[in-house]
C-alpha cells in the first residue's frame, strides 16, 4: 500500500509542478514548478522500486526482501542532473533580470537587446 | 566495443583539458578528433550489442548501421564548426568537443536510461553554446530551449519508469522481446510518454516548439552544429524507440504532422535562419515516417538523415555567414549583398534538399520514396513540392554581393553533401533510371509553380512564444500517451 | 489559458495514477547481492552509480561540471556588486560554524569513504561540504573565504579531478579494474568535484547578487 501512496503523491507533486510551470508568467515561478514535477518524476521511480515490507539494497541489512537499487541509482542520477540544470536556468534568469529589469515571460520575448 | 568506448572517452577528456586552456582556438579539440576517427576505423564495421557492466545492471551498446553512419560523418561537421570557429577562446571549443562526444555516444547506446543521460548532456552543452556570446536574445532563446526540452525530459523519465517497472529491464533489446505488443495500459502509457520527451527533444512540429528560437539565436557555428548533429539526437533515440517498443504507427504520424506543420510555418516565414529552422522540422517528417514504418524504410530513413544533416549544416554555416557579414536576417534585404561563399553554399544546400538529381537530397529522398508503401510516398511527394516551393524564395539570394567571405566551413559541407551524393549514386545503380531524375526534376518545377502562387497571399500564422509552446507540447505528450493506451 | 493548463496537467495525472496502479504487486527482484559483491560494494547503489553504471556517472558529473561551466560564463560580462557586504554579526554564528565546519568536513568524508559500504556516497558528502561552506560564507563573509580559495587553484582542482574520474572510469570501462579501492578513489573524486562545484555556485552568486 505505501507504494500506491507514493505513487500517487508522486504523481500529485509531477500535476502541481506542471500546472505552475504552465499557468505562471513569472520565469521563477515557472523554474520552481519545474524543479516540483522533477521531484515527482524522481520520487515516482523510487516509488516503482518499492517492495512490501524491504530492507535498504544493502548486504548484511537484514534477511528481508530488498528495495529494488536500480531506480535509485538512477534518480541520484537523475536528481543531480536536474539540480545542474536548475543552477544553470537560476544564472541566466540573473543575467536576463539584469539586462532587461523583467521576469515576466512575455516581456522577456519581447525584450530587445539594451 | 572498446575502441568505440575509448573514442567517446577520449573525446570527453580532451573536451575537459581544452576547458583547462586559456588561449584561442582549438589544441586538444584536433586530438579527439584524430582519436575519433581512429577509433572508427577500428570498430568500423561495427559490433554486435554488448553490455557494459554485467548482465543485471549493465548499459548495452551497440555498433549497427545507425552508430556507424553517424561516426562516419560526425568528424567532418566537427571540423567545419571548429574551423570556422577557430578565433573564439578554447572554452567554446571544450564545450564544442564535449558536446561531439556526447553524440557520438549518443548513436551508441541502446540503454534507455544512458538514452536520457546522453540527450541531458547534450542539452545543457547546447544551451551553454547557444548562449555563449551573452546576448540577451540569445540567453533568452536558451532558457526557453532549456524548459520545454527539462519538461520532455521529465516525461521521458516518467515514461521509463513505467516501461521499467512493467518489464524489469532498461536494455532495448531486451524490451524488444518483452514487449510485442501493448497488454497493459502501464506499458503502453510508459511507451508513449518516452515517445513525447524524444519527441519534445527532436523538435517535431506542435511538440518541440523551441526549435526555431533557439535555431535563430545561436552563433553560426553553433547552429550548424545544432542543424547537422545534435538535432538529429532526438530522432535518433525515436528511431531506437521504434526499433524495440511497438510505437512503429506513432512515430509515423508524428512524422505526417512535424512534416505538414513545418513546412506551412516555413512557407510564410522571411526570416532567413527561422525558415531554415522551420525546414528542419519539416524534413524530420521524412525521417520519422521511415523509422517509424520500419523494415526497408528504416535503413532509407537513416540515409536520409545522413544526407539532411550534411546539407542542413551546409545551409546554416551559409545562412550564418550571410546573416552576420550583411547585418540582417530578413530574405527581401539580403538579396544581392551575400558573400561569395555563402551565396554558393545555399545554392548547393538549396539545391540538395530540393532534390535536385544528382545530389544528396536526390539520393535520400528517392531511397526512402521506394522503400516505402504507396500511401506513404503520396505524402512524401507533397512534401517534397512544399519544400521546393518554400526554398523557391531564396532565389534572389544565390546573387553574390561584393564582400568577401570565409570560404573553410563552406567548402567542407559542400564536399561532404557532393561525397555523399557521389557514393549513393555509385553504390546504388537504380538511382540512374532517367524516369527518377526527370520525376525529381518536375518535383522542382512544380514547387516553383507553387511558389509564384503561394507568395501572393498573405497569410499570417499564430506566433509562438514560450506559454503556448510549453502547453501545445504538454497537449501533445498527453495526447500520445492517450493516443498509445486506446488504439494500441 | 490557465484552466487549460491545470486540466492537461491532471489528465495527465489522472492518466498516470491510473496505470501505475497496475503495477503493483511488484514482481520479486532479480539475485542482487552476487553483483553488489561482484563490484567489491555492500550498498548496491553504490554497485550501481560506480560500477555498472560508471558509464551513466561519468556523464552525470559531466552534466555538472558543465552547469558549473555556464554559471562561470553566463555571469562573467555582469557587473561584480561592490556593496558593503552585509555579514551577519553574531557571535552565536561565529562560534557555532568554528564548532561545527570541522564535524561537518569530517563526516562529509565519512560519508564518501563509506559510500560503498553504508548509505552515503560522494554526492551527498559533496553537498554536505557544500553546506558546511555556506555556514563559513555566513558567518565569516564570502570575501574572507573567497581569498582562502583562489580561483585557479579551485577551477584545476575542479577540472583536475573531472579528468582522474574520467580516466578511473576509462579503466573501470575498457580495462576491468573494480573493487572497494576504485569505488573508494571515486567517491573522493566525486566529492572534491561536487564541493568545489557548490563552491563555485555560492561564490558567483553571492558576488554577482550581493552577499549571502
Amino acid at each position: 500500500m505505501e507504494g500506491q501512496v507514493a505513487l500517487l503523491l508522486a504523481v500529485s507533486l509531477l500535476v502541481l509542478g506542471l500546472g505552475t510551470l504552465l499557468s505562471r508568467r513569472n520565469v521563477i515561478w515557472k523554474l520552481l514548478g519545474l524543479n516540483v514535477a522533477s521531484g515527482g518524476a524522481a520520487l515516482f521511480l523510487v516509488a516503482v522500486g518499492h517492495r512490501p515490507q524491504a530492507v535498504p539494497p544493502i548486504l548484511g541489512w537484514g534477511p528481508g526482501p530488498a528495495a529494488d537499487p536500480l531506480p535509485q541509482a538512477l534518480i541520484l542520477t537523475a536528481i543531480v542532473i536536474h539540480f545542474a540544470t536548475l543552477a544553470l536556468s537560476l544564472v541566466y534568469v540573473i543575467f536576463l533580470t539584469e539586462h532587461l529589469h523583467t521576469q515576466d515571460v512575455p516581456k522577456l520575448e519581447r525584450g530587445e537587446d539594451e | 566495443m572498446t575502441a568505440a568506448l575509448a573514442g567517446v572517452l577520449g573525446y570527453f577528456l580532451a573536451g575537459t583539458l581544452e576547458l583547462l586552456r586559456t588561449k584561442t582556438g582549438p589544441c586538444w579539440g584536433l586530438v579527439a578528433w584524430a582519436g575519433g576517427l581512429i577509433s572508427l576505423a577500428l570498430w568500423a564495421p561495427g559490433f554486435p550489442e554488448s553490455k557494459l557492466g554485467g548482465p543485471l545492471w549493465g548499459i548495452s551498446l551497440v555498433g549497427d548501421p545507425i552508430a556507424l553512419a553517424f561516426w562516419c560523418f560526425i568528424p567532418l561537421v566537427h571540423a567545419a564548426v571548429g574551423w570556422h570557429e577557430r578565433r573564439r577562446p578554447a572554452t567554446f571549443h571544450g564545450l564544442v568537443t564535449l558536446l561531439v562526444g556526447t553524440c557520438l555516444a549518443t548513436v551508441l547506446s541502446r540503454d534507455l536510461f544512458n538514452l536520457f543521460v546522453c540527450l541531458e548532456l547534450n542539452s545543457l552543452l547546447s544551451f551553454l553554446l547557444i548562449g555563449f556570446d551573452a546576448r540577451s536574445r540569445a540567453v533568452w532563446a536558451s532558457l526557453q530551449y532549456l524548459i520545454l526540452t527539462t519538461v520532455g525530459m521529465i516525461l521521458y523519465l516518467v515514461g521509463l519508469g513505467l516501461v521499467y517497472g512493467e518489464l524489469g529491464t532498461l536494455s532495448l533489446a531486451q524490451i524488444s522481446t518483452l514487449a510485442v505488443d501493448f497488454s497493459t495500459p502501464s506499458l503502453a502509457v510508459g511507451a508513449g510518454l518516452l515517445v513525447a520527451g524524444a519527441a519534445v527533444k527532436a523538435g517535431v512540429f506542435l511538440l518541440g516548439l523551441w526549435l526555431p528560437l533557439a535555431y535563430r539565436e545561436a552563433p553560426t557555428g553553433v547552429s550548424t552544429l545544432l542543424a547537422g548533429l545534435v538535432g538529429k539526437m532526438g530522432i535518433v533515440t525515436l528511431a531506437r524507440l521504434a526499433q524495440a517498443l511497438p510505437v512503429g504507427p506513432l512515430v509515423v504520424s508524428l512524422g505526417v504532422v512535424t512534416g505538414f506543420g513545418g513546412l506551412i510555418y516555413a512557407l510564410w516565414e522571411r526570416d532567413l535562419k527561422v525558415f531554415l529552422a522551420y525546414q528542419v522540422m519539416s524534413q524530420v517528417g521524412y525521417m520519422l515516417i521511415g523509422f517509424g514504418l520500419g523494415g526497408p524504410a528504416f535503413f532509407g530513413a537513416l540515409l536520409y538523415t545522413v544526407a539532411c544533416c550534411l546539407y542542413k549544416g551546409l545551409l546554416f554555416q551559409a545562412a550564418g555567414q550571410a546573416v552576420e557579414a550583411v547585418g540582417k536576417r530578413d530574405i527581401p534585404s539580403l538579396a544581392g549583398r551575400l558573400p561569395g561563399p555563402a551565396a554558393i553554399g545555399l545554392a548547393v544546400g538549396t539545391a540538395a534538399i530540393v532534390g535536385l538529381p544528382p545530389l544528396a537530397g536526390f539520393v535520400g529522398k528517392e531511397l526512402l520514396g521506394v522503400m516505402v508503401p504507396p500511401a506513404f510516398s503520396w505524402t512524401l511527394t507533397i512534401l517534397t513540392l512544399g519544400t521546393a516551393a518554400s526554398f523557391s524564395k531564396l532565389l534572389p539570394l544565390f546573387r553574390m554581393g561584393p564582400a568577401a567571405g570565409e570560404r573553410g566551413a563552406v567548402t567542407l559541407l559542400t564536399a561532404g553533401v557532393l561525397g555523399f551524393s557521389s557514393w549513393g549514386l555509385l553504390s546504388l545503380p537504380s538511382l540512374w533510371a532517367p524516369s527518377l531524375w526527370l520525376r525529381a526534376l518536375a518535383a522542382v518545377a512544380v514547387g516553383f509553380g507553387l511558389h509564384l502562387v503561394i507568395h501572393r497571399l498573405d497569410i499570417r500564422l499564430p506566433k509562438i512564444g514560450l506559454d503556448r509552446a510549453a502547453l501545445v507540447s504538454l497537449v501533445g505528450s498527453v495526447g500520445l500517451a492517450l493516443a498509445t493506451v486506446l488504439w494500441l | 489559458m490557465k484552466w487549460a493548463a491545470w486540466l492537461v496537467a491532471m489528465i495527465l495525472g489522472g492518466l498516470l495514477a491510473w496505470t501505475s496502479w497496475g503495477l503493483f504487486p511488484r514482481p520479486a527482484l532479480p539475485p542482487w547481492q552476487e553483483a553488489t559483491a561482484y563490484w567489491g560494494a555492500r550498498n548496491a547503489v553504490a554497485a550501481i552509480v560506480l560500477g555498472a553504471r560508471l558509464y551513466d556517472t561519468l556523464f552525470e558529473v559531466l552534466v555538472f561540471a558543465m552547469a558549473m561551466v555556464g554559471v562561470r560564463l553566463a555571469l562573467r560580462p555582469l557587473p561584480k556588486r561592490r556593496a558593503r557586504p552585509p555579514v551577519i554579526e553574531s557571535p552565536l554564528l561565529e562560534r557555532a560554524a568554528d564548532v561545527l565546519v570541522p564535524a561537518i568536513g569530517v563526516f562529509g568524508v565519512y560519508l564518501a569513504a563509506s559510500g560503498h559500504l553504508a548509505p552515503g556516497g560522494g554526492f551527498p558528502a559533496g553537498a554536505i561540504v557544500g553546506t558546511g561552506l555556506l555556514l563559513v560564507a555566513l558567518a565569516r563573509g564570502i570575501r574572507a573565504l573567497a581569498q582562502e580559495f583562489p580561483q585557479p587553484i579551485l577551477s584545476q582542482l575542479e577540472y583536475g579531478s573531472l579528468a582522474a574520474l574520467l580516466i578511473l572510469g576509462g579503466g573501470s570501462l575498457a580495462l576491468g579494474w573494480r573493487g572497494g579501492w576504485l569505488l573508494t578513489l571515486a567517491n573522493m573524486l566525486i566529492l572534491i568535484k561536487v564541493s568545489t562545484g557548490a563552491w563555485t555556485v555560492l561564490e558567483h552568486f553571492a558576488a554577482h547578487r550581493g552577499e549571502v
